[in-house]
């Protein structure tokens, strides 16, 4: 009982001063800090290191439940708005809104080591974490969107890099060639506010599109009906297995050398570059997406739970991992296993040895599409909600059990008001 | 004589004050939540009168859910029966007695697997690229065959399932029905020169109908666990078009929005429903 | 008879076809949970290949596996086990002293089954979260006996009316009184089927999905909560990790067939004698 009283004593007065140490807390994390988390290698490396983390914490173990994204962000929102179990969460852009105003995570800076310098981080990743003025996650991951295409299909076909939509989608459907087994390209069908919705958004921002207008919804608009009908055009020319397929899809699509050309997030690059489980590695070209169509800024990190974590010691112990797991130390190991895309530090993405790896074009384009990378989805905490009804009736309009677009607007429409209403 | 009295009451109380507990307790907090406006993030709720039921009848979801409960329910109901009358005189016909027990074992498999487990061995063998029974068609058409994201396959593939796991256990119980059977009837038709498939559909199974009707409705009743299937191999996809009320309550009061009380009130007509139905086909049938 | 000499050969090749099905789908799965993912992730389907204990040894040394497969004992343990102690009572009140009620008892017991399973774990839930048990294996249990005492109840009925009545009787004359005859005659004599019913109780919440994905969230998930997690993984995931973990759920219901087989028998001999 003294021990604890003495623990928490200190974790207050270090937190009246401001003095998160990490050096301070070493002997006092026990027990097993629990991670409600999607498969990232990153975090599967940190696994290899475990012991570090004992030693560093003097005790504490950390325990990572995986589950696949929508899950994870169902399940991560089940038990925070219940019982809350778990001391860390893996949040994302578009639940950050949710779980800070709902009070479910903790301030990160408040209880992130000063040692582990979260001004590192780059800038992009360091404003989608940020929601109400503070600072709620450590990235693991995040980017914008890259247009990637096979050189040698565009090469044979006669074809520039689109530089305009309309170009995109002229090219799309000539390189489709089924026959062959060349599909023009692959989106996402898959329902879900960061799965079909997430691809779909680019496309009805950079129409001009607005989710609302304060309070009342403006999303039934012209530019949602163009974007809806632009996308269900191009997924005409999509990989089979996407109509009702995510990211893994798309990217296990063009991976495996069955799709010319596709616009997905940052990270594809890095997998397609990847000679182990890339069978394209050698022909790929990468450019900023096509006019007039946004990036999807997107970042995912580690939050600070605030039910499981009853107090500020408790607190400074799942800080003290979430620092430790977005170390540069940890960084590096993943740089060193290629995990390219779970690099967020300004410091490891400007080293040498990601020039090296890398070579300085990824570097160029990765600053050019910054430029056009933009928050697509609306920021609320009820964006989850509006998203995930959307996808559905996004992917009945892909899979052909509904077609028309304006009838599903209408109901979204009706959704939102409804929302917006219970909300009050 | 006087333990006798006792007796039933010391054996029956615990049990049936148990039951009674873990039962009524439930459906009462079902229906007064079903009148408030609670969510799994905020507790408190108000009462709303009738306001759920009301939203439920314009919500286009539970109409479609209604629809896909019972086409899921007339579809795994009669393809059940279907196999298990079928297997189950193909067993009694042409089996020696060792291959008759040695089926009968096997035909028990997959019924008790867990239905997770079921459920992910068929959806791994539906693979368009790495899936067992979509092979042959992959490599005779060079084209992926993809029915779990087809709406219109994708219900009719997920109750193959069920059909898998129920048809092969019914069958074995149609058999043992059929053994139950006197051996006169079936010599008297022979010495008509009856067709083998006309003393089965003339005398046999008219013999077992009440049976066949209680497994019929042990169907209809385990037809309505749906979920773990739907759950694991579509989530309810491609769109809405597998989406059970099961399905669809589950996904509203927990997994989607958290909006309790409006899954309580389709859980209130759910239960209401199938004890109305229920109830007068078991009294009618007298089973 | 040439007619009926093909109408048998095609009967027995339908009948080789469904016990193919039958089977071939759980192997297919075993198999690959000896594989590599690269002997899996092929264009044509292996058969020979060198297998790898690398899967089950993932599997089992993961801390959530461990714990779902710890929860599932526990819970399905218990809950069979107070079902047991109290529905086998329960039956033999119902079989041996029937009254008024027994019908309506009887009934009661039946149309719990009619209960879909949403519509009980959606107050529950509810209920577990006011009292402050959600997500332990104490409101795990309770929800479960639910399930097996409602199953015990109503198939060890038949078994207590199956055993003779002279049997009790003599024994009753002997100086036995109720309890001893329930006790030491009608329990050891209907323990055949009533090891069934129990059995199958068990193979019923070791299985059951629904109730348990909306009770739990961490602490009391049990396996097929962590084997169907694993199961949605995504495309990366090694596929025979995931086929590992579906044969770790499915051994311990598997390891019932012979008594459940065996009370399928009994259930039915009745009628032919």
């Amino acid at each position: 009982m003294i021990t604890k009283s003495l623990v928490s004593s200190i974790a207050i007065a270090c937190a009246v001063f401001g003095v998160t140490s990490s050096a301070a807390y070493a002997a006092q994390c026990s027990g097993t800090i629990r991670v409600l988390a999607q498969p990232r290698d990153g975090l599967t490396l940190l696994e290899r290191y475990k012991d570090e983390f004992v030693k560093l914490s003097g005790g504490a173990d950390f325990q990572i439940d995986y589950l696949n994204e929508n899950d994870r962000r169902a399940k991560t929102k089940a038990d925070a708005s219940t019982i809350g179990k778990y001391n860390v969460y893996y949040i994302d852009e578009a639940n950050v809104a949710l779980f800070a105003s709902s009070g479910w995570v903790a301030p990160l800076l408040d209880y992130y080591p000063k040692e582990n310098d979260y001004s590192d981080f780059d800038p992009g990743r360091q404003k989608v974490a940020t929601y109400d003025g503070k600072v709620w996650f450590a990235p693991l991951t995040g980017g914008g969107d890259l247009m990637v295409y096979r050189k040698d299909l565009l090469e044979a076909a006669g074809i520039h890099p689109p530089k305009t939509l309309d170009e995109y989608v002229a090219a799309v459907e000539k390189l489709n060639q089924p026959d062959k087994g060349i599909y023009g390209t692959a989106l996402r069908g898959q329902r879900g506010s960061g799965a079909n919705v997430w691809r779909w958004m680019p496309f009805f921002k950079g129409f001009g599109g607005n989710w609302f207008d304060g309070k009342t919804p403006a999303f039934d608009s012209d530019a949602a009906v163009k974007a809806t009908e632009t996308y269900l055009k191009i997924f005409k020319y999509s990989a089979p297995g996407s109509q009702t397929g995510g990211w893994d899809e798309a990217v296990g699509a063009f991976t495996s050398g069955q799709v010319a050309m596709l616009i997905e997030s940052t990270p594809l690059v890095g997998m397609a570059l990847d000679k182990k489980s890339s069978q394209v590695a050698d022909k790929i070209g990468y450019l900023p997406p096509p006019t007039p169509l946004t990036g999807g800024g997107y970042g995912h990190g580690l939050a600070i739970g605030m039910k499981a974590n009853a107090d500020d010691a408790a607190k400074q112990c799942a800080g003290l991992f979430v620092g430790w797991a977005t170390s540069k130390e940890n960084e590096q190991r993943r740089l060193e296993e290629g995990q390219f895309s779970e690099l967020n530090r300004t410091s490891v993405m400007t080293s040498p040895k990601f020039a090296e790896l890398y070579g300085p074009d990824l570097g160029q384009a990765l600053a050019e599409t910054g430029k056009v990378t933009a928050v697509n989805f609306w920021q609320s905490p009820q964006w989850p909600d509006l998203g995930d009804r959307w996808g559905i009736i996004l992917e009945e309009l892909i899979t052909g059990t509904r077609t028309d677009v304006q009838g599903g607007l209408d109901e979204l429409n009706d959704f939102a008001k409804d929302l917006v209403a219970r909300s009050q | 004589m006087k333990t006798k009295h006792i007796l039933p009451a010391v054996f029956l109380t615990p049990a049936m004050v148990i039951l009674a507990v873990l039962a009524l307790v439930p459906t009462v907090y079902a229906v007064v939540i079903s009148f408030q406006d609670r969510e799994l993030s905020r507790p408190d709720g108000q009462f709303v009168g009738l306001a759920n039921y009301l939203s439920l009848f314009s919500d286009r979801r539970f109409i479609n859910a209604i629809q896909v409960s019972l086409s899921w329910e007339v579809l795994t109901v009669v393809l059940t029966l279907v196999m298990a009358i079928g297997l189950g005189i193909l067993l009694f016909e042409c089996t020696t007695p060792k291959v008759r027990n040695l089926l009968s074992l096997l035909f028990l498999v997959p019924v008790i697997l867990p239905r997770v487990s079921a459920a992910f061995v068929w959806k791994f063998a539906f693979h368009p690229l790495y899936g067992i029974i979509t092979y042959p068609y992959k490599a005779l058409t060079g084209q992926p065959l993809d029915l779990l994201s087809n709406p219109l396959t994708a219900l009719g593939t997920v109750a193959l399932v069920d059909v898998w796991q129920w048809g092969l256990f019914f069958s074995v119980i149609v058999l043992k029905l059929l053994e139950t059977l006197p051996p006169q009837p079936f010599e008297a038709a022979r010495l008509d020169h009856a067709k083998t498939w006309e003393i089965y559909a003339y005398v046999a199974i008219p013999m077992l109908k009440a049976p066949l009707i209680s497994l019929a409705f042990v169907k209809m009743i385990e037809s309505l666990r749906a979920f773990d299937l739907i759950y694991v191999m579509t989530r309810g996809g491609p769109g809405i078009s597998t989406e059970t009320l099961d399905m669809y309550a589950f996904s509203q009061g927990f997994i989607e929005s958290g909006r309790i009380s409006y899954a309580s009130s389709m859980a209130v007509l759910m239960m209401v429903a199938t004890s109305i139905a229920f109830t007068f086909i078991w009294k009618r049938a007298r089973i | 008879m040439s007619n009926r000499h093909i109408g048998r050969t095609v009967g027995k090749v339908a009948l080789a076809l469904a016990a193919f099905s039958a089977v071939f789908p759980v192997f297919w799965t075993v198999l690959n949970a000896f594989k590599n993912r690269v002997d899996i992730v092929t264009p044509t389907p292996l058969f020979i290949f060198t297998p790898t204990l690398d899967n089950f040894a993932y599997v089992l040394g993961r801390d959530s596996v461990f714990a779902g497969l710890l929860n599932s004992v526990i819970i399905s343990g218990m809950a069979v086990l107070i079902g047991t102690v109290l529905g086998l009572p329960a039956a033999y009140a119902i079989a041996r002293y029937p009254n008024r009620w027994s019908k309506d008892i009887q009934f009661f017991v039946l149309s719990l089954r009619f209960l879909p399973p949403v519509a009980v774990a959606i107050p529950l839930m509810v209920i577990w979260l006011d009292f402050g048990f959600y997500d332990t294996r104490l409101s795990m249990i309770i929800t479960y006996t639910l399930l097996t005492l409602a199953t015990v109840v109503w198939l060890s009925v038949p078994a207590f009316s199956r055993v003779p009545k002279e049997v009790e009787e003599a024994a009753r004359v002997d100086g036995y009184g109720p309890f001893a005859v329930f006790f030491l005659i009608a329990l050891p004599i209907a323990s055949r089927s009533l090891i069934g019913a129990v059995a199958f109780s068990f193979v019923l919440v070791w299985n059951e999905f629904l109730i348990a994905l909306m009770l739990t969230t961490s602490d009391a998930k049990t396996l097929p909560i962590v084997a169907s997690e694993l199961t949605q993984l995504g495309r990366d995931v090694p596929w025979g990790i995931l086929n590992a973990s579906v044969v770790l759920l499915s051994i311990p219901p598997l390891l019932f067939i012979g008594v459940l087989s065996g009370m399928l028998n009994s259930a039915f001999k009745r009628k032919s004698s």
